[in-house]
């Protein structure tokens, strides 16, 4: 049950999609998009629990992806994402299979698709824990930059993240692949995060944007002189 | 608009993350349910855990004692052996001991059970009518 308790902690999180629901109304008077908009929070600033740790990590690999995706205008590839999705989706629709094969007959006759099911869960799980531990590897962003002249392949930026529990130092990664060269660079800091939050919880986008920033910084300039 | 602050960690997220939460939840209970599915199939009973309900089978289970069963057809059932069934029109299974056993030549068997807390056997427990047990009325053995 390994697997599964490691996925259990990680709430996702991520103010970056501010496109969902919120596009200009015309005056319409559309009262679903009203709703929506109300719904999402993007704007309003992150309080979490200091004191839990995996709440702490997330607010703050999603501010970097706020930063990252609005500051820098870059757009953001969901394959990592999609691909984790997929392997679940699966793994859930073969127990779900079994349940009902089991239903529609009952046990002695169903043995060999439940067998089968039993079986393929298990193999799906396995994929899923290789899958997050070797290809996914606490990668939370990747954004491609599109290349102003259209004629260079995207260069590729990737964020991970990693705080030990009960520690208070939060790693902060940022990897550039660059789209012509093929190159990899990366950069990071270690910082305690309460150089981030305030005493009441409230992430402080002042101290962290240039973080942020400067990381990024620091990768784009050695291209130029490159 | 009612502003619950709770809430604001599922607003922040987007439809991905989302339904990233819910198959969480679904492969939790997944997992639960291929584990029992799993244990069906390699045990071959219906019910491959079970709970003993009664105090009918003192001193050698108690109340509350949980069973790990196993189902298989081939083993011969033979007297003495505690096995778990099922009675026509009862839902809950019963655990007692084997009594007498009545065998064809073809393998067809009908036996009696008894429990070893119990003064008398089973009888005033099975369906009107029916004075034996058969091997479909069986969950499993414990052993």
């Amino acid at each position: 049950m390994a697997a599964v308790s490691a996925q259990g902690g990680r709430s996702g999180g991520g103010g970056g999609s501010s496109g969902a629901g919120g596009g200009p109304n015309c005056g319409t008077g559309s009262g679903r998009s009203g709703l929506l908009d109300k719904w999402k929070i993007d704007d309003k600033p992150v309080k979490i629990d200091k004191w839990d740790g995996s709440a702490v990590k997330n607010s703050l690999d999603d501010s970097a992806k706020k930063v990252l995706l609005e500051k820098y205008k870059y757009v953001e590839n969901f394959g990592l994402i999609d691909g984790r999705l997929t392997i679940c989706t699966i793994s859930c629709f073969f127990a779900i299979v079994a349940l009902i094969w089991d239903y529609m007959h009952p046990f002695p006759e169903s043995k060999p698709v439940l067998a089968l099911c039993v079986i393929s869960y298990f193999v799906m799980m396995g994929i899923l824990t290789i899958y997050t531990s070797y290809k996914e590897k606490s990668i939370f962003l990747v954004a491609h930059r599109k290349d102003p002249t259209g004629m260079d392949p995207d260069d590729i930026w990737q964020l991970s993240s990693s705080l030990k529990r009960f520690d208070d130092k939060y790693t902060l990664k940022l990897t550039f692949i660059s789209g012509r060269t093929k190159q990899q660079r990366e950069a990071e800091f270690t910082k305690s995060i309460a150089k981030f939050f305030d005493h009441s919880g409230t992430l402080v986008m002042d101290a962290y944007e240039p973080e942020i920033s400067r990381l990024h910084d620091s990768l784009a300039t050695e291209r130029k002189i490159k | 608009m009612l502003s619950l602050d709770f809430l604001d960690d599922v607003r922040r997220m987007n439809k991905r993350q989302l339904y990233y939460q819910v198959l969480n939840f679904g492969m939790i209970v997944s997992s639960a349910l291929m584990i029992w599915k799993g244990l069906m199939v390699i045990t071959g009973s219906e019910s491959p855990i079970v709970v003993v309900l009664s105090g009918s089978m003192e001193p050698a289970f108690h109340r509350g004692d949980l069973l790990f069963l196993t189902n298989r057809v081939e083993d011969p059932i033979r007297v003495g052996e505690i096995v778990v069934f099922r009675i026509e029109g009862r839902e809950i299974p019963i655990v007692h001991r084997v009594l007498k056993i009545h065998e064809k030549q073809n393998g067809h068997i009908k036996f009696l059970t008894k429990g070893d807390n119990n003064a008398v056997d089973d009888r005033g427990l099975y369906k009107q009518g029916q004075h034996w047990l058969e091997k479909k009325d069986v969950v499993g053995r414990a052993r």
